[in-house]
Formats: C-alpha cells, structure tokens, sequence
C-alpha cells in the first residue's frame, strides 16, 4: 500500500491487512476546483467497526473528502466505495444508511427537537425512536424545546442525536467539537466513545490533535489535499521522528566529539553553547540511562533533566513544517 | 410517516411560530385593506371589491416573493438547508411543503379580507365563491412556485432582493392591482400583459364583478398551472443546499422559462388585445357601482311629475332612493356628494330615429374600411352620451356592424349611448330607401342593399325575412310605406305585403314602426298595427280619427321635426345648428368646417321645402288627442351630425305647440316605451337605471338649457364627458 507521493508521506505497513470489506475504501482521490486542486490523489480505508481520524488544519482537504464520501460532493476522479455504495452513483442508497453530522450546519430556529427528530426521520427507510435518541443524548428534558433555546453543546448533540436516526453503520463526524468549550468537547468525546462501543464505523475530522489520540483506532494525516501519514496514533507516535525525547541541561560546556552508540538515538540536537542536549530515541528509558551515564563520566555538572512524550502535534509539524492549529 | 406530509406539518407548525410570517400574511393584508378602504372613503360601492382585489394579489405576491422565494434563500444562506442535503431526499418535499404551506395560510387570510370587506363595507359575498377558490389557490401555488424557482437562481440574499424586487414592482404597479391599468396606454397595457399578476388581477375581477366562472378565465388557469408545473419540477431541478453552491449567471433565464405560458399570453393578448377590453369592461363595472348623492336638483321624474328640489342617491348602477327637500347627509348613506342645486336632473334622452352609417356632415374622408367605420360609429356613439343622449335606435344600418358595436357599449369596454337597432328596413322595388344605391357602382350595389334594406315580394316573403333578423339580435322592424309627394316619387310598399312584415313582427315580438308620408300611410300602417308611426304625415293633414286611433292603440309617433328643420334651413342656405355649441363641442374634429365647406359649393336646391305649418299642426293636434309623441332625429341625414340633436327635436315640440312636460316626456318615457324598456329606463324612480341628464337650469320654463349639459350619468357611472373623444387625440397623433 504505497503512496504515489511519496516525497514527504511516512507509510506505517499494515502487517494483518484486512480480510473484512472495509466500510470506506479511497483510492487515488482527486477533487479540483478549477485550476486548484483541493484533493491530491488521496488513498485510505476504513475498516468496520473502527474510528478513523482525518487530521490536519483548515483548509487542508478534510471537508473536501468527507463530502464526496457522503455523497454530496462529486469527485474529479478516483474510485471511492462506502459501504459498498459509489456516492458518485448510488447516492440515495448511501445516504440512507450513513449519518452525517456535518460542520455549521443550522436547523429553521423555531424548530422543536422532536419535530426535528420526526421531520429528518421521515427521509429515511429505516428510523429508530427519535425520543429514546434524545434521551439518550440527555436531550430528553429538551425535546419541546425550540433549537433556538438550545446551547452550542445542546445543538452539537442534537446534531448527533440527528445523524444517528437511521441507525447508520457508519457516522461521518466532521469536526464534531470544533467552537465548543473544553468542557462540552469532553462531553461529545464521551459520546463518540459510546458510538465506537455500538460497533459502528465512525470517520471524524478534527483539527483537534488530542481528539484524534483519543478517539481514534487509525489516524490519516493530511495537508494540501495529500495523506501524509498514517496509522494508529501510537503507530505513527512511535515510528515517526515524532519518538520521545530526552532533554539534558549541563553547567558546564559538552567537549567536542559523538554522543556514545549505546543511547541508540534517532536524531541529536546540541544548542550552540553546548549546554543544552536533546535526543529523540525509540527507547527513551535507555537513551536517558546511557546519556546521564557519559555526562557523568565527563565530570560535567547536570542541571536539569526531562523526558518528553512525542505527540501526534509533534508528529504533524515534523511531518509538514507546519502547526495544526494556525 | 410520509416525508411529504412531515415536510409539510412541520413547514405548517414553523409559519405559525413566526412572527414575520404572520405579519405578512395576515397584519399587513388587513393593514392594506383598511388604508385603502378609506381612501376610496364613502361612496364607495361597488369600489370595495377593487380594494379586495388589490389586497389579495398584493397577498398572493408577497406570499410567492417573500413568503417562498425570500425564506428559501434565507435558509440557504443561514445554513439551514445544507442539514438536508445529507438525507437521502430531493429538494421535492421541500418545494412542495413551500407551496402547500403558502396556500394553507393565504386562504384564511383571504376569506378574512372578503369576510370584512362584506361587514364592513357592505361588499356582497362573491357569488362565484368556488370559482375564486379555485383561482385564488392556482394563484397563490403558481406564485409560491415563482418565488421557489427564484430562490434557485440566485446566488445570494442581496441577488434574490433585486431579483424579486425587479419581478414584484413591476407587477404590483402595472397589473392594475394598484393603479387603474385601464388608464394606462396601450402599448403600456400591452406590456403589462407579459405579467403573471396582470392575469390574476384580471381573472379575479372577473370573477368577483362580472361573476366569471373559471371556464371564461382558463387561459389564466392554464398559464398558472404551467407555471406550477415548470416551475416547481424547474426548482427542484436546480435547487441548491448550499451559500457556496453558485449557479451560472446564465442559469437565471431559467426563471424566465418558467415565465413562458404567461409570455405566450402576452403575445395572444398584444395579437387579441382581449384583455385590453376586459380590463376597461372591468374599470367600467367599477365605476358604475359606486354609491352617489345628488342634492338640491329640480327632478323630472319622466311621468309628468316634476319634484321641486329633491336628492337622489345612486348605488350599484340604479336610482335608489328619491327624497324630497335637501335629503340626507351623504355620510350616512355612505354617499359621494353632488351639489346640483338649480339644476335639473332628467332621465337620458332617447332617439328613436338615426342612421349611424351615415356622418350627418360631409367628411373630407368617409371610412375606408370596416374598422375604420367601426370607430366612427363608436364615435358617434359617444357622441351621443355626450350630448345627454344616453339611448338611441338606428335604423337602415349593417346588423353585424350594429352588433358589434352594441356589444362594444354593452360590455362597458366602450362607452357610448346604448344602441337599439332594427337591422335594414322593410321597403320594396323602387321604393324609398332604394334611392341611395343608385350612384353606388353595381359590385356594391348588391352587398349594400342587402346590408340596408329589405324588398320582400310577398306576404309569405315578408314573414319569412321578419324572422330571419330577429335572430340577428334586432330589436324592432321598420318598414316604409312612403310613396312620395312634389319632385320626388317613390314606389308604395303593396299593403298585403306591409301585413306580412306586421305579421311577422308581431310573431317575433318586435314592436313595428312605419316610415310614413302622408294621411293614407298612416291609415294603412294603423290597420296593420303598427307600434310607431315615423314622420307622420309631410304633405296632408293627419285625420282625426287616424289620431283618435293612434292615441287608443298607444301607437308612438315620431314626428322627425329636427331633420325637416334643419333641411328647410340648409335649403335656405342657413347652417346655424351647426353652430349649436354642443355640436361643436361633439363632433368629430373638423366635421363641421368640411361640411360648411361642402355645403358652400353645392348649388343651393330650390323648390323643396318641408311644409312647416302643416307639420307642427299635426304634432299639436295629436299631442292634443293624447298620442304618445317620441322624439326621432333622423341624424345621420345632412346636416344632422350625430349627438345634440334631440335637443332640437325638443325645442321644435315646444315650438309646434306642446308643454313642456309633454315634450321631456317624448324624449324620455315615451321613447323607452317604445322600445320596450320603460321598466329600466326613461324615468327617474327608485329601481331604474340610473341613466341620467343633468342640465343647468329648468327647462321647464326654457326648453333651450337642455343643451347646457352639465353631468351624464350612464347606468350609475358620473360620465368623464371630456374623456369621451379621446380616442380623436389619437387619431390627430397619427
């Protein structure tokens, strides 16, 4: 499974490639809007019952690409299936059996819950009970209640409630929290949590690095219309540059010459007073043991030292040069 | 459930929680409806039903414009139907619950409006209620279904305001809705008819003031069905979820395809200009119905009694209520006032003897076609009502061309004084009426004698030809019986004949008038019970006892003075009538100068006069046997021009003798007896026509101030008498 682009994308194998037809399945996905081309040639897959991450700042092609899956984007080109369905051509028939919970997306504000259950539950085939959903999604006080009356976190969980009245094997999730406090976000983690335990395949777009790490079986990074990386978030934590760090401050100056094999690190960076020493290793317990060790051999007084844990921030701004969030 | 059904409760449930939707459906309608009922202020009448009008289109295109079009952009932009765009649906529920949703909350707002207008302002409940339903609900769907496709070709809430503001002005401005459309030009009123409103405003005036069925509107049905049609499936075609999904400018002509039934329409109407003519019957309905208080005027009731100062109010078309003294204040009868004290208020003359085919002056131009003489005789018409002749008979004139024209003044699309007409008439080889043919080249003679006269052979001809005009629309026969006297000789009509023309006159129920010439005319045409006698007798005295019978069989007599008047004088060289100020004032523009001119060349005929003495005597004398005297001008012959004559006709009853009571009654009650309406018109009572002359002064006491004209009122509408020839300014244009 290799990337066509591979200048800068980081492929983590898949050692127990799927057996199982996966829900969503990319290959070679391009999406231009007149001279701009807002999806690059992407491939990926979802397998069933897993929550697969889209990661990367604005702009970078999420939307773009969760939309043509939900079917209501065409595509430029590409083979896309979901859940067996082209959305190019069997729109309705997708549409059906996916819910979608779609980013600033508004109800008419007069509009109570319940009739927004009942008026969205009358598009689809198959329909579970409106009120138990809300109940469930400790809307059930509300359900008289206008969507004008409701809370930012109220309304995303009506929008949840929304997506799930068909019962959909696969929920499209496109940056669920985005604009919500800290506290609510935690809430809808919770509930997408819950989601994941019903076996249902979730794909969610995020911007949010730790939502990812969270949340996600498998994560794709992608920028500029192009999947980076991807994996699990521990995966691409691990075997990216994006490993654990081991920082060392000395009091006195580092003499010139090679940090000894045994630290097995990655990557060294020496600040120009020779003060200050960071190695990135894969087993960052030894790289520490071992560095402390040589310091110590020198006869050099240590000042301070701290293991940083890589995270799948690092990962992306190693991976693109670029910050998640600006 | 159903999506549809959800879609449209849910739709149903949100209007109803919205304030602005509300306001608009049913606060402003009413707020329309109350400023321009008092504008219109009392006297009304019948006006209240073009108030109603105006406030349910002005409703149906705010509910298609703003309602549908409006809120759908809003909700596009407002991210509302992007939710939508992930459920498995087309955009049709949504098109559809927009378009039940509108009708649902516009047909109480409606029958609000009528029920209001019918307690508040005395409108009648429309009798075509099904059909207005009906109409009403196309309408409103056809117009939610506009505004839909609107929504779906703009881009943007600023696009959809000049969008809907470029489609609603015009239609509220220019689809008679608001400001009279009869008044505006033609080319304008032909513009207009390019407009969906226009058709609705038209349809529905029919129905609520001339009591249309849906039948005599279904070429606007059919267009605003098309447009339900192509404009909904249009809508849902290109209808977008999305503020970033931008349609082509180009794809805003298909707004324009949904238009198309209604640009058909306009080109059949630009080609037909039918509804041109209904828009004017319409305006005329109106003000025929308004509600009116004449005070302080001298009354002639029209049988004899003559009330000193009265008040007279005029409501829905019709005299309602007569009261002696200065009657009640016109608020409480709801009642435009009409000061007109020192004035007399008399029923509308009638003339009971013209020939429309022909000007009555010379013209430097006579027709040249059927159109153009369409329009002369129009305007000779008018002519008429102008002068206070509010009916007239012609006789000897083209049964298709009177038809036409008296469905012209009928339907109110022209106005003109309503016109009687007994087709061609009765005369036989060689008689008289054949004269005129004899200078016509013989490739006309045929068509024309056929169009004016007819010369049955037998009695049996003569029954079967009676009965073949009735079912032209004729409403009386003439026949001449006229042999001639002096230099001038005729043929007589064979009197078995003149008994098969009164055998069938009297079969078919069209009262018989007899063009007589002398003493034994008149005894023949009595002895086959004639209805009228025509000019009497020109040469010999009429017997008594001819007149013993003519007064006991009520037989009319029309002693045609104003022609024998006017032909003694021109043959004197005298061509002062023409002079009268209000044939001056009505006739065609430089008629009279081209007939003074004509005339002026002519070699004055000498020899030939009416015996005047001898003419005036008969009328005395039978007016003194107590005959029913009706007043005939002969227009149409030289120098008679059409309109003021019965004027003259009235000074020369006073002059042979006659009060005058028994002259007004002559050009009035008498006349419509004659006719056969005196149930409708002729007298100034409760129930009648209120077809009406007003003049300054009493006539009573100088016959000559009936020519000092001051209002016509033609079956209740105050006649615009300056606007009558307006059709002259065109024509000058040209």
């Amino acid at each position: 499974m290799l990337n066509e682009t591979p200048t800068r994308s980081y492929v983590v194998s898949d050692a127990s490639f799927e057996t199982m037809t996966p829900a969503i399945l990319v290959r070679n996905l391009h999406k231009s809007y007149g001279d701009f081309e807002a999806v690059g040639g992407i491939d990926f897959e979802v397998r069933p019952g897993e929550v697969f991450g889209l990661l990367g700042p604005n702009g970078a092609g999420k939307t773009t690409t969760v939309e043509i899956l939900e079917g209501i984007r065409p595509r430029t080109s590409g083979e896309v299936t979901v859940l067996g369905y082209d959305p190019g051509v069997d729109v309705k028939a997708l549409k059906d059996r996916i819910g979608v919970c779609l980013q600033s997306t508004n109800l008419p504000e007069k509009l109570k819950l319940h009739e927004a259950m009942t008026l969205f539950g009358s598009f689809y085939s198959r329909t579970v009970d409106g009120n138990k959903l809300l109940d469930r999604l400790q809307l059930g006080e509300k359900r008289n209640s206008y969507y004008s009356q409701l809370s930012g976190g109220q309304k995303q969980r009506l929008h949840l409630a929304l997506a799930m009245i068909n019962d959909p094997q696969l929920i499209f999730l496109d940056e669920p929290t985005t604009g919500l406090d800290p506290q609510v976000r935690l809430e809808i983690h919770g509930l997408i949590q819950e989601l994941r335990d019903d076996q249902r395949s979730i794909i969610l777009t995020t911007h949010y690095i730790e939502e990812a790490e969270r949340l996600c079986d498998r994560v794709a990074i992608i920028d500029s219309g192009k999947i980076v990386a991807h994996g699990s978030p521990k995966e691409l934590m691990a075997t990216t540059l994006g490993a654990s760090t081991v920082e060392v401050k000395i009091e006195q100056p580092l003499p010139p010459g090679d940090l000894p094999k045994e630290i097995g690190a990655d990557r060294i960076d020496i600040s120009e007073d020779r003060k200050q020493i960071s190695v990135t290793a894969q087993k960052p317990a030894r790289a520490m043991v071992e560095l402390v060790k040589y310091i110590d051999q020198l006869g050099l007084e240590l000042a301070d030292i701290h293991l940083k844990r890589g995270t799948l921030e690092d990962v992306f701004l190693q991976l693109t040069g670029k910050k998640l969030r600006e | 459930m159903n999506k549809y059904l959800v879609s449209i409760l849910t739709n149903l449930k949100l209007t109803s929680r919205d304030r602005m939707a509300l306001f608009f459906s049913y606060a402003f309608p009413l707020m329309f409806f109350f400023i321009f009922g008092q504008m219109f202020g009392s006297g009304m009448g019948g006006g209240i039903v073009q108030v109603v009008s105006s406030v349910l289109i002005i409703g149906v295109l705010g509910n298609g414009f703003f309602g549908a079009g409006m809120r759908a952009v809003s909700e596009r932009e407002t991210n509302i139907l992007r939710r939508y765009k992930v459920a498995p649906t087309t955009a049709a529920p949504i098109v559809v619950s927009s378009l039940v949703t509108g009708w649902v909350n516009y047909i109480p707002s409606a029958t609000l409006i009528i029920t209001l207008a019918h307690f508040v302002y005395g409108m009648p409940w429309p009798e075509r209620w099904f059909s207005l339903f009906v109409f009403l609900t196309f309408a409103v769907i056809a117009f939610r279904a506009l505004g839909m496709i609107v929504a779906s070709v703009v881009n943007s809430m600023q696009e959809s305001q000049i969008v809907i503001q470029m489609m609603y002005l015009p239609m509220l401005f220019l689809s008679g809705a608001t400001f009279p459309i009869d008044a505006m030009p033609v080319w304008l009123q032909s513009v207009a008819q390019f407009l969906p409103a226009s058709h609705l405003y038209n349809g529905m005036q029919g129905i609520l003031v001339k009591k249309e069925s849906l039948l005599e509107n279904w070429m606007a049905l059919v267009a605003m069905l098309s447009t339900i049609v192509v404009a909904s499936f249009l809508s849902i075609k290109l209808f977008r979820w999305e503020k970033e999904d931008k349609i082509r400018t180009s794809g805003k002509a298909w707004l324009l395809a949904a238009m198309v039934p209604f640009f058909i329409l306009g080109i059949y109407q630009s080609y037909t200009h039918e509804s041109i003519g209904k828009n004017k019957q319409l305006a005329r309905s109106l003000r025929r119905s308004r509600t009116i208080l004449i005070r302080g005027a001298r009354i002639f009731i029209g049988d004899g009694t003559v009330i000193a100062k009265g008040a007279l109010l005029i409501k829905d078309g019709k005299i309602q209520q007569i009261w002696e003294g200065d009657g009640p204040e016109p608020k409480s009868v709801k009642a435009d006032p009409i000061e007109a004290y020192g004035k007399t208020i008399l029923p509308g003359f009638i003339d009971t003897h013209i020939h429309l085919g022909a000007p009555g002056g010379i013209p430097e131009k006579y027709p040249a076609d059927s159109k153009a003489m369409h329009k002369a005789v129009a305007r000779e018409l008018a002519a008429y009502l102008y002068s206070g002749v509010t009916t007239v008979k012609s006789v000897g004139d083209s049964i298709d061309l009177m038809r036409d024209m008296a469905k012209l003044t009928d339907s109110g699309e022209k106005l003109g004084a309503e016109l009687f007409y007994v087709g061609p008439m009765f005369t036989t080889e060689g008689g008289h009426g054949t004269e005129y043919f004899k200078k016509v080249p013989a490739a006309f003679r045929k068509q024309l004698e056929e169009s004016i006269v007819r010369l049955p052979k037998t009695k049996e001809e003569a029954v079967r030809m009676v009965g073949e005009l009735k079912p032209q629309g004729v409403t009386g026969i003439k026949a001449i019986l006229e042999a001639g006297g002096g230099s001038f000789h005729f043929n007589r009509m064979d009197t078995l004949v003149l008994a098969g023309i009164a055998e069938g006159a009297k079969a078919n129920g069209l009262p018989l008038v007899v063009h007589t010439g002398d003493d034994r005319d008149v005894g023949d045409a009595l002895a086959v019970g004639a209805s009228g006698i025509e000019h009497g007798s020109i040469r010999d005295v009429i017997s008594d006892a001819h007149l013993a019978a003519m007064a006991k069989m009520h037989v009319a007599f029309a002693p045609t003075l104003a022609v024998m008047n006017a032909v003694n004088a021109l043959a004197a060289g005298n061509l002062d009538i023409l002079s009268r100020s209000l044939f001056e004032q009505s006739a065609p523009r430089g008629l009279i100068e081209a007939t003074k001119k004509a005339l002026g060349k002519e070699e004055k005929k000498e020899g030939f006069a009416f015996p005047e003495d001898l003419i005036l005597s008969n009328v005395r004398r039978a007016a003194a046997a107590g005959v029913m005297l009706v007043t005939g001008t002969d227009s149409g012959n030289v120098p008679l021009i059409h309109g003021p004559a019965v004027h003259r006709e009235l000074q020369m009853l006073i002059k042979s003798g006659l009060t005058p009571i028994e002259a007004l009654k002559a050009a009035t009650s008498n006349g419509a007896k004659l006719l056969g309406v005196a149930n409708r018109i002729g007298y100034v009572k409760p129930g009648y026509e209120a077809t009406l002359l007003i003049v300054d002064g009493n006539p009573l006491e100088d016959m000559s101030v009936t020519e000092r004209v001051s209002l016509v009122f033609f079956k209740g509408e105050r006649v615009a008498r300056g606007d009558l020839f307006d059709d002259d300014l065109e024509e000058t244009a040209k």
